[in-house]
């Protein structure tokens, strides 16, 4: 009795809505600067699995390309680089950040609506999310 | 010494020393917690740029007031937009409390082959009236950043997509155009509503 409600259990937590492996948290993407062509992406990027998560490429169709970049600041001079990919360890999370690292999107094609953010591994899309820019003077 | 004489003497006492810890309290020098103040006031080198209206500038530009002078470019999305809010907002924050003078905020690019005057405008608009833009020859920017001692360099190369590395701080000039202090990154608006009426009171 006692081995089949443990394992009822352990069912349920199994079945019961599974967590998704990449969590996106804390998104915030800034509109490009007056007749700049480009603007940052920042959010919590969070793994819920027990491997290593690779995100090798972010796509968005409201931007031509969008890049992991990571910008620091060594004796004080910011440098900032592309990244070729970004891996959020195990049952952890990454922080792009200002100042840090971040995503650069490139290129806006249309800002109206809302926009999407595809990550992929390798060639498999993993999480998909969508942002809506705040009400003007809404900051 | 009578009771009453013995009030008057501890009345006296305590205004005395109320003076005394007045007069410390006005003539201990505030000392800026994020900025450093230069040794020597030493004027800014000779340069010829363009502001934000394609006008010809020299460096009799940065006489006649504070000036907050950072060293960045418009395709930076990232920390140069970052610093000039943070510098924006203090200067907001200053305003809301009466502070006068206020400092005017200005860009040099180190970036001119992108930056046009035009396009410097439009973002140093971005962050308030009265701010300044500076761009134009790299040989006249680097006239201006390699005797201040500002570090920049492209990098990366391919096509227009090059990014440049640049000294993160500020540069404070004081109203005789002559450079005061130093503040280094990370740029924390608490900081400069704090030590901006210090380093504008110093001279
Ligand atoms: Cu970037």
């Amino acid at each position: 009795m006692r081995a089949a409600l443990l394992l009822l259990a352990v069912l349920l937590t199994a079945c019961g809505a599974p967590e998704p492996p990449l969590v996106v948290g804390e998104l915030e993407i800034t509109k490009p600067m007056p007749g700049r062509r480009m603007s940052a992406g920042y959010l919590v990027l969070a793994n819920n699995t027990d491997e290593p998560l690779r995100i090798t490429r972010v796509e968005s169709p409201q931007f031509n390309s969008v890049e992991v970049h990571e910008t620091t600041i060594t004796d004080g001079v910011s440098r900032m680089r592309k990244l070729a990919e970004l891996t959020v360890p195990a049952h952890d999370s990454v922080t792009l950040q200002r100042g840090g690292k971040h995503l650069m999107l490139m290129g806006p094609k249309d800002l109206e609506g809302a926009v999407t953010l595809q990550f992929f591994s390798g060639g498999t899309p993993i999480l998909s999310v969508n942002y809506t820019f705040p009400e003007e003077g809404d900051q | 010494m009578s009771p009453k004489n013995l009030v008057i003497a501890a009345a006296v006492a305590v205004a005395l020393a109320a003076g005394i810890f007045l007069a410390i309290r006005s003539t201990a020098p505030a000392v800026p917690a994020s900025a450093l103040i230069l040794p020597e006031p030493e004027p800014v080198p000779q340069f010829s740029l363009l502001n934000q209206d394609g006008d010809k500038v020299d460096q009799s530009v940065f006489e006649g007031q504070w000036d907050l002078v950072f060293f960045g470019f418009t395709h930076c999305p990232d920390i140069c937009p970052t610093t000039l809010q943070v510098l924006a907002t203090a200067k907001q924050t200053l305003a809301g409390m009466g502070q006068q003078p206020l400092p005017r905020i200005v860009l040099v690019s180190v970036d001119p082959e992108r930056d046009t005057p035009e396009i410097l405008g439009q973002y140093v608009d971005y962050f308030g009236d009265g701010n300044l833009g500076l761009t134009g020859t790299i040989e006249e920017i680097r006239k201006l950043t390699t005797e201040l001692g500002v570090y920049f360099e492209k990098r990366g190369t391919e096509g227009d997509n090059y990014v440049v590395d640049h000294w993160a701080g500020v540069y404070v000039i004081d109203p005789d155009g002559k450079r005061h202090s130093l503040i280094g990154s990370p740029h924390v608006v608490d900081n400069y509503v704090r030590d901006l009426p210090i380093l504008m009171d110093d001279r």
